[in-house]
């Protein structure tokens, strides 16, 4: 029994050994197959193993200055985009490509003549039987349910095959693998990925590009948060958070969904994912009566008096949330808190102006996650074609049957090229059926 | 609060162990006709180990989560040990040699006396975080788990071509490469579906397809290793010990995908431990 030809992938005995054959014999052999992917799988075990892409200071914690030297030398610590790791996978796309040509044309030289077998030959095979002529129109119907494809006909006999398209299956399985490559390398050159907060009511068009130096880049468009929610199950793990975005474009909304995992927004190409969530303060105080509003680290500027609200602490000892908030005091920088829920701590004197902390409100933001990566058409295509190659090459079941006319009775034998245990089955079903209906 | 699946599922860890029993007094005696009640007791607690699930899923929306159990560590050691068995029953034809359901439905009784016993488990039905709140769920953890069961098999037949046990009636050893093939060939195409379907579900829920997390690796790592051993067998030839080898190794890799990535490993799928 043989899932996949006994076909060694190299070139077929050449006739010569050219330069060109050693060398299309060593890229295209399973031999180097074998290799690089062994290569590959452990060196993805490092890649699990030893901390990946973290900051500095924590591989200074975790390893000693000796290992720290090794993994910094080798890339270890982001191993999967290690030079020598990208190198072993475009090997292994030289490998795949150079296998696949070797084995290109044994696809279609086979194709080209069938003969239908002498009687001994047929006789000699595994599976066969015979039957008397006249059921010859019946055997032919029977069998043509199970084996449409006609191959030759003849005076002689017929030879009918089945799932001619199943040699096809492992070049399917390679070449998707090639595809799902290809998207990725496309999405490594031309896609990326951002992350953008927005606060109930805000609405932006840029997004922080993440990196060794984050960066603001345009959007595209603006997206507005016009709602946000969380729901929790009763033991407090989070059941839903939704984000009601809006798209924006030359201010129209064009677009509205809510967006929650698992349910991105997309848009031009872009997918918007509900990434996170968070509480952040906004200060309601009033200076000298006139309400002023800030969030942390805004600042607050009239006619020379100057205040920044610093920091926000839920609970200061057991008093309560507050503010830290810092002000000039005659040209002098002082900082004080204020306390929400104690009276006397709630209003101060900063450099001349009365000013009362009202409230502290807790506003949820959304962290939204955007990518963008023009590849995932190949990705997916790949990905059907991978099951859909896998299917025929583990499932399908070619074959071919052969039936030859002899002077007083018909012989009918199969060769199954793989699954042939399960070829047998469908001979001996297609026997037995002729068996039955020739007894009733 | 007991649920009516805790206790179906109880019975059904007794009834693995009586047919681990069962396998002892067949290796006792010899008697045939244990070998048919090995199988009554395999399709009886199947069938249960079925019921168990379903009620499960059941009783996930009587205390109002409602969700597949296949969300958390106790769920999917429930759901692996049913593909073994699952597995069994679905080839019987092939794989009904006793010394092989002995180590399956040992393999299956261990993984049910370890959600049942170990206080590292929590049993209690947990609902559902958003990141699980998908249809992909049920497709990508239904097929990892069928693979995982199939190389359970090939790893028994691996494990069982180095020791003769001929005495208890084992498959030769042509027979034990056969059924190996064969389980790597179910076990194969159902991995690769497993990771696809992880892939389009990560990219829905997370935004990428592939971030090296370490499941996603180790699952590569895993089918890399079952490739090999698909192109060592068809296009190099290799026959036996080597064979038997690598899908030994093969399947300490799927036990790493499965357990080691939870207990040593951290990543995007910590919600599994």
């Amino acid at each position: 029994m043989s899932v996949i030809k006994n076909n060694r992938g190299e070139p077929l005995p050449a006739k010569e050994k050219s330069l060109k054959n050693i060398i299309l014999g060593f890229f295209g052999s399973v031999r180097l197959a074998v290799a690089v992917l062994t290569f590959i799988a452990l060196v993805s075990i490092l890649g699990t193993i030893i901390k990946q892409n973290a900051p500095p200071d924590e591989y200074l914690s975790l390893y000693s200055q000796t290992s720290l030297k090794i993994i910094s030398l080798f890339g270890l610590d982001d191993v999967f985009h290690a030079p020598w790791f990208i190198g072993a996978i475009v090997l292994f796309v030289i490998n795949l490509l150079v296998c696949t040509y070797n084995r290109f044309f044994s696809y279609f030289r086979a194709e080209k003549k069938v003969r239908l077998p002498e009687e001994k030959a047929l006789m000699s095979l595994h599976m066969c039987f015979k039957l008397n002529l006249e059921r010859e129109k019946d055997a032919i119907a029977i069998i043509k349910k199970r084996f449409r494809r006609i191959l030759y006909q003849g005076e002689d006999g017929v030879v009918l095959e089945r799932a001619p398209y199943a040699k096809y299956g492992v070049l399917l399985i390679h070449g998707s693998i090639f595809i799902i490559l290809i998207g990725s390398l496309i999405g490594l050159l031309w896609g990326y990925k951002g992350f953008i907060v927005l606060h109930r009511g805000e609405v932006k068009d840029m997004m922080v590009v993440r990196g060794r130096a984050p960066k603001e880049i345009p959007l595209g468009f603006a997206l507005k948060c016009r709602d946000f929610n969380v729901s929790f199950y009763p033991n407090g793990a989070p059941r839903d958070y939704v984000s009601r975005l809006e798209v924006i474009e030359k201010d129209r909304v064009i677009l509205e969904k809510d967006v929650r995992v698992n349910s991105p927004l997309s848009h031009k190409g872009m997918h918007i994912y509900q990434s996170s969530y968070g509480a952040s303060p906004t200060f309601v105080f009033r200076v000298d009566g006139e309400p002023v509003s800030l969030r942390e680290q805004d600042s607050h500027e009239d006619d020379g008096f100057i205040m920044i609200a610093m920091r926000f602490e839920k609970a200061i000892h057991d008093f309560g949330p507050g503010v830290q908030v810092a002000f000039l005091d005659n040209g002098e920088p002082r900082t004080t808190w204020f306390l929400r829920d104690i009276p006397r701590m709630r209003q101060r004197d900063l450099g001349g102006k009365k000013v009362v902390l009202e409230d502290i409100k807790e506003d949820l933001w959304t962290g939204l996650e955007v990518s963008y990566d023009p590849g995932i058409p190949f990705v997916w295509t790949g990905f059907g074609l991978m099951m859909l190659g896998l299917y025929i090459n583990f499932f399908v079941v070619p074959g071919k049957i052969f039936l030859r006319r002899l002077p007083d009775s018909i012989i009918v034998a199969g060769v199954g090229s793989r699954h042939i245990d399960r070829f047998g089955e469908i001979f001996e079903k297609i026997k037995g059926n002729l068996y039955d209906t020739d007894a009733s | 609060m007991t649920l009516m699946h805790h206790k179906i599922l109880g019975l059904v860890t007794a009834l693995y162990l009586a047919i681990f029993f069962l396998h002892i007094l067949y290796f006792a005696i010899k008697k045939e006709v244990l070998v048919r009640s090995i199988w009554i007791f395999l399709y009886i607690t199947l069938a249960l180990h079925t019921g168990g699930i379903i009620f499960r899923w059941v009783d996930s929306y009587r205390v109002d989560m409602g969700h597949a159990p296949l969300s958390n560590f106790y769920e999917s050691l429930i759901f692996f040990s049913w593909c073994i068995t699952f597995m069994l029953v679905l080839m019987k034809k092939r794989l009904s040699y006793p010394v092989i359901t002995l180590f399956a439905s040992l393999i299956s009784l261990i993984l049910m006396g370890y959600a049942s016993i170990s206080p590292g488990v929590d049993k209690n039905i947990q609902p559902l975080i958003p990141a699980l709140q998908s249809n992909w769920l049920h497709i990508h953890v239904i097929t990892c788990f069928i693979s995982y069961a199939a190389f359970v098999v090939s790893f028994i037949c691996g494990l069982l071509y180095f020791f003769n046990m001929a005495w208890t009636g084992s498959p030769s050893r042509s027979t034990l490469e056969e059924i190996n093939y064969k389980s790597v060939m179910v076990g194969f195409p159902m991995l690769t579906a497993g990771i696809l379907t992880g892939a389009v579900w990560a990219h829905y829920a997370w935004g990428s397809y592939w971030s090296w997390d370490p499941k996603e690796t180790w699952s590569l790592i895993t089918w890399i290793i079952y490739a090999l051993f698909l192109h060592a067998r068809f296009v190099k030839g290799w026959r036996g010990k080597k064979i038997a080898i690598i899908s030994i190794i093969g399947f300490f890799s799927v036990i790493f995908t499965y357990f080691g990535v939870n207990f040593i490993l951290s990543g995007l799928h910590s919600y599994a431990t």
